[in-house]
C-alpha cells in the first residue's frame, strides 16, 4: 500500500537494544490498521510482541480520524486485546515514519523509544524508573526539547506488573482496559515517544481531501459527554461536571470536542495562562466519571482520583469502578484508596449492554447491539476512525469505505470486513 | 508549503533552461558569507533544478582570497548588507568588480542588489558599484507602518530604508526583457518582495523588469494603494554590461523556489550571458580539481546519524515555531521557521545520499563532521528553546545556532552537489 502509510515495518529487539526495518506488505494482504497489525503479530507470534499502529486514514481530514492502537496478550486474560491511541497519539503514530511498530524481547534495564521521522532510537530509560506518567511525560519532552511529541508512558504500576496497569497517552491516561501496560512493564518498555513532520501522500489527493472535507463539513459535531450519556441514558455528566468544567478538547480531526477539561486547582473561569503549574485534568474517560459520578462522588474529588490512577499509570475505568462505592473528598485519601487498588472490578459500562469480550475492550461505549458494537470497532480500527464517533454520529460506512479508493487505491466493503479478522 | 514546493519544481521551464546552459555548464558560486541570511539556498534550489552542480559556497574570506577566479557566476542573495560590505570591504569590491570585468556574472536579489547599487553611497557601501543607480525606497521620516513593523525599516545614514510591501508582487516586461520570452508567454510574472530595493537606473535600457502591482498575497505596511503608487512602474531588475561581464540586480527574490516564472527570468539572464560567453569545452571545475573518490568507511551510519540529528533539531526548531519571537542580528530580523529552512535543505536531500550509501562516493569523513555538526545543532536548539521558554533574552543563543546552521548548511551542500556533480 503505496499511501496513507509513511515508511516500513519497525521491528524493535528489546532484548539487544537495535532495531531493523522490513517492508511493509501486510496492509495489502491482510489490509490495513488493525489487520495488518493482527497479521504482523501472528508473523511474529514466537516473540509475543506488542504492536504499534494505526488505522488507513488516521491522521488525514476524514472526520474522528484519530485513532491508532496498541495490540498485545493481555495480561488479564491471556488473550489477544487491542487498545485505542487516540488525542494526538494515533496521528502522531502514523507520522512516525513507521507505518507498524513490532517491539519484541525484554530491555535489560528500562527502556524508552523515541520514534521521529523514519528514525528509530532505543533510549536508556533508567533516569525515569519510577517516575508516573506525568513527570515521564516531561521528562521525555525535555530531553526532546519540543511540548508536541506525544508520549505513551507507562508509571509505578506498569512497572510493577499490576493487572490494573494501564499505558497512559502523555498526562491523560488511555482506554487501555487490557492491562497493555502491565505488558509493557514486563518489557521494560517505560515509554514509546512519537513525533514526525512528514507528509502522507494519498492516490487520488484532490479527490480524497476534497470528499473528506465534504463528510467532515456536514458531520455530527458536539461537545462535552452530553450526547453519550443521553445516547447511553445515563445522567448527566456535563451537568455534574459543570462547576469545574473549563473547556472541551477534541482528539486530532474529530469534529466533536468530547473531553471537558477541568480546573479544580484554580478557577474554571480563569482563561488564561497562570503560576498555577497544574490546574486540572482533561478527562478522557467518561466511564470512569460515569462510575464515580453515580457512585455519589463530587465533581472536583472525582476527579482527582482519576488523576491520581493517570498519573500512577492505571486503568480508569476499572479503578474507578472499584472505588465507586467510597465517595472520598480529602485528596491526601483519596491518594491513598488509589494507591490500594486492587484490581477487583472488571473493565465495563454502568449502563447499556455489557460489552462483549475479546479482541475489543471496553473502551468503546456499548451504543449499539453487540454486532452493531463490533462492526464500529472493526471499521474504527482498520480505518483509523473513533468507533464511539462512528456510532454517536450514525455516519454513513459505506461512505466512509468508499474513501479507501481514493486514499489508496484499494476497495473495501465494510460488509466484509469481517473477513479481516478471521 | 511542501507540496507547493513539489509542484513548482516540476514546473517545465527548468528542463528547457537548464538544456539551454548546453553541454559545458558554468561554474556558480554562492555567497554565504558574513550578512548572508537563509535566502541563499533559494539559489541552490534553483540551480538544482537547472542541474547546475558545480557550485562552490563561498564566503567574505573567499572572496578576500581570490576564490572567485574559479568561477563563471558570483550570486549574492538576501541579508544584513551592512555585514556583507562591511566584511568585504574595499578590497572585496574590488575583487567582485575585477571578477566581472573580467567575463564574470554578478547577480544581487534583495540585500545582493542594493549592495551594488552605485547611488548607495555610505560607509560601507561605496567601493561596491557595479549598477549605476539608486533605489527610491528611502526617506527621512517614514510614516508609521500599519502592520509587520519588525520588517518595515532599516537604518541608511540619517534616513531610512522601508518597505510598503512585503510579499508577492507582479513584474512587468522592461526594455532590456526582449529576447527572454518569459513575459511575453506568461505576462505579468510574479516573485516574493521581502525587503529588496526599487530600483531607479540611469539608463532605462537596462531594464529587465517593472513592478507591475501586488498581489492580494502581499502585506501592505502602507495603505494599500499609497504602498502599490510608490512601487508600480517603478524598476525590479536591472542588468548591464560591465567590461567582459554583466551585473544585474533584482528587488524581488527572483530565485524563490516557490516561483517557477520569476526563477525562469532570472535563469533566461544567466543563460544568455553564458551563451554569449566565450568559453572552451572541456573547461575544468574548479572543484573537480580537487575531487577525489574517498571510500567511505561506513557511509550508511554517518548518513543515518545525520538523519537523526537533522530529524531531532527539525522537532525543536518546528516547536519554536509556535513562539512569538525573534531574534536580531545585525539589521536582520530573523524568525524561528529560518530554523527549518535551513534544515530542510539537508532533509529534503537525504534521501538521495542514503540511495548511494554503498556507492563507495560518499567521503565519509566529511559525513563524519556533518553528523557531529548536526548533533550540535541539536543541542544548541535545544539550549535556545530553554531560553526562549523561561522567557530569558535568547538573542546569543539564537546567534549561534543560525550561524552555525549556516556554515553546516553550506558544508552539506558542498558535498551534495559534489555527489550530483560525480
Amino acid at each position: 500500500m503505496d499511501s496513507m502509510y509513511y515508511g516500513d515495518t519497525l521491528i524493535v529487539d528489546l532484548d539487544a537494544g537495535t532495531t531493523e526495518e522490513v517492508d511493509f506488505v501486510e496492509a495489502d494482504e491482510a489490509g490495513p490498521g488493525l489487520a495488518a497489525g493482527l497479521a504482523l503479530y501472528e508473523k511474529y507470534k514466537d516473540a509475543d510482541p506488542i504492536i504499534f499502529g494505526s488505522g488507513l486514514f488516521t491522521g488525514t481530514p476524514v472526520p474522528a480520524a484519530c485513532l491508532g492502537f496498541v495490540l498485545g496478550k493481555s495480561p488479564v486474560t491471556d488473550e489477544l486485546a487491542v487498545a485505542p491511541l487516540n488525542l494526538f497519539a494515533g496521528s502522531e503514530m502514523k507520522l512516525s515514519g513507521f507505518s507498524m511498530v513490532v517491539v519484541k524481547g525484554t530491555s535489560p534495564k528500562p527502556a524508552y523509544l523515541w520514534l521521529h521521522d523514519g528514525v528509530a532510537d532505543v533510549h536508556d530509560a533508567s533516569a525515569f524508573a519510577g517516575m508516573d506518567t506525568w513527570d515521564t511525560t516531561d521528562a521525555i519532552r525535555r530531553e526532546m526539547g519540543e511540548s508536541m511529541i506525544q508520549v505513551i508512558s507507562i508509571g509505578p504500576a506498569g512497572e510493577a506488573g499490576s493487572k490494573l496497569a494501564a499505558f497512559s497517552i502523555n498526562y491523560w491516561g488511555s482506554g487501555d482496559t487490557a492491562a497493555i501496560g502491565a505488558l509493557m512493564g514486563s518489557r521494560n518498555l517505560k515509554a514509546v515517544a512519537l513525533r514526525g513532520l512528514g507528509m502522507l501522500d494519498a492516490d487520488d489527493p484532490a479527490e480524497f481531501y476534497t470528499r473528506s472535507l465534504e463528510l467532515f463539513a456536514s458531520a455530527r459535531k458536539d461537545s462535552g459527554f452530553a450526547a453519550l450519556c443521553t445516547a447511553l441514558g445515563t445522567g448527566d455528566l456535563d451537568k455534574w461536571l459543570e462547576p469545574i468544567a473549563h473547556r472541551a478538547r477534541a482528539c486530532f480531526a474529530c469534529p466533536s470536542a468530547c473531553f471537558p477539561f477541568v480546573k479544580y486547582n484554580e478557577a474554571p473561569t480563569v482563561m488564561e495562562s497562570s503560576d498555577v503549574e497544574e490546574p486540572g485534568m482533561l478527562l478522557t474517560s467518561p466511564a470512569a466519571a460515569l462510575w464515580l459520578m453515580d457512585g455519589g462522588w463530587e465533581p472536583e474529588a472525582a476527579s482527582r482520583a482519576l488523576e491520581a490512577m493517570a498519573r500512577e499509570g492505571l486503568d480508569m475505568v476499572r479503578g474507578a469502578r472499584e472505588l465507586a462505592g467510597m465517595p472520598l473528598t480529602d485528596p491526601g485519601e483519596i491518594a491513598s484508596a488509589v494507591k490500594a487498588l486492587e484490581g477487583s472490578a472488571e473493565a465495563a459500562w454502568p449502563s447499556g449492554e455489557p460489552t462483549p469480550a475479546g479482541l475489543f475492550g471496553a473502551w468503546t461505549p456499548p451504543l449499539a447491539d453487540a454486532d452493531a458494537w463490533k462492526l464500529a470497532n472493526m471499521a474504527g480500527y482498520v480505518l483509523g476512525v473513533c468507533p464511539t464517533y462512528l456510532m454517536l454520529s450514525e455516519v454513513d460506512l459505506e461512505a466512509l469505505a468508499g474513501l479507501c479508493q481514493p486514499a489508496a487505491g484499494v476497495e473495501m466493503e465494510i460488509g466484509s470486513l469481517a473477513d479481516l479478522f478471521g | 508549503m511542501r507540496g507547493r514546493l513539489r509542484k513548482a519544481a516540476a514546473h517545465p521551464s527548468y528542463e528547457r533552461w537548464a538544456l539551454a546552459f548546453g553541454p559545458v555548464r558554468p561554474r556558480v558560486a554562492v555567497y554565504t558569507g558574513e550578512g548572508a541570511s537563509h535566502s541563499w539556498i533559494w539559489f541552490c534550489d534553483l540551480l538544482e533544478r537547472l542541474r547546475l552542480f558545480d557550485i562552490g559556497l563561498i564566503t567574505d574570506a573567499d572572496i578576500l582570497s581570490g576564490a572567485l577566479r574559479d568561477f563563471d557566476v558570483l550570486l549574492i542573495g538576501g541579508g544584513d548588507t551592512y555585514a556583507m560590505a562591511g566584511s568585504m570591504g574595499e578590497s572585496g569590491a574590488r575583487e567582485i568588480e575585477a571578477f566581472v570585468r573580467g567575463g564574470g556574472q554578478y547577480h544581487g536579489s534583495c540585500a545582493g542588489a542594493y549592495l551594488v547599487l552605485s547611488e548607495v553611497d555610505l560607509e560601507p557601501f561605496t567601493p561596491f558599484s557595479l549598477i549605476e543607480g539608486d533605489m527610491l525606497n528611502v526617506m527621512s521620516e517614514p510614516p508609521a507602518p500599519l502592520c509587520l513593523e519588525h520588517k518595515y525599516l532599516a537604518p541608511y545614514g540619517s534616513d531610512w530604508v522601508f518597505h510598503p510591501v512585503y510579499g508577492e508582487v507582479e513584474l512587468s516586461a522592461g526594455p532590456a526583457a526582449r529576447g527572454l520570452d518569459e513575459f511575453e508567454t506568461n505576462g505579468p510574472i510574479a516573485a516574493p518582495l521581502f525587503g529588496g530595493p526599487v530600483l531607479s537606473v540611469d539608463d532605462e535600457s537596462c531594464v529587465l523588469a517593472d513592478y507591475a502591482g501586488a498581489t492580494d498575497r502581499a502585506a501592505f505596511l502602507w495603505p494599500r494603494y499609497e504602498a502599490e503608487r510608490l512601487i508600480k512602474g517603478k524598476q525590479a531588475f536591472a542588468m548591464r554590461r560591465l567590461g567582459e561581464g554583466t551585473a544585474s540586480a533584482s528587488g524581488p527574490h527572483l530565485e524563490h523556489p516557490l516561483f517557477p516564472e520569476s526563477n525562469a527570468l532570472l535563469a533566461g539572464v544567466l543563460v544568455k550571458h553564458w551563451q554569449n560567453r566565450s568559453h572552451s569545452e572541456g573547461v575544468s571545475s574548479a572543484l573537480a580539481a580537487t575531487k577525489t573518490q574517498v571510500k567511505g568507511s561506513d557511509p550508511k551510519t554517518c548518513i543515518r546519524e545525520i538523519k537523526r540529528q537533522v530529524s531531532n533539531a527539525r522537532i525543536v526548531g518546528f516547536g519554536l515555531e509556535k513562539t512569538p519571537v525573534t531574534w536580531k542580528i545585525g539589521v536582520k530580523v530573523w524568525e524561528p521557521e529560518k530554523i527549518r529552512m535551513f534544515l530542510d535543505v539537508a532533509w529534503d536531500r537525504l534521501p538521495y545520499l542514503e540511495a548511494r550509501a554503498g556507492s563507495g562516493l560518499l567521503p565519509a569523513a566529511g559525513l563524519e563532521e556533518l553528523a557531529s555538526g548536526y548533533a550540535g545543532v541539536t543541542g544548541l536548539a535545544k539550549t535556545l528553546r530553554i531560553e526562549v521558554e523561561a522567557g530569558r533574552d535568547s538573542q546569543a543563543e539564537a546567534q549561534s545556532l543560525l550561524t552555525r546552521l549556516k556554515e553546516l548548511t553550506a558544508s552539506f551542500l558542498a558535498l551534495y552537489f559534489e555527489l550530483r556533480l560525480q
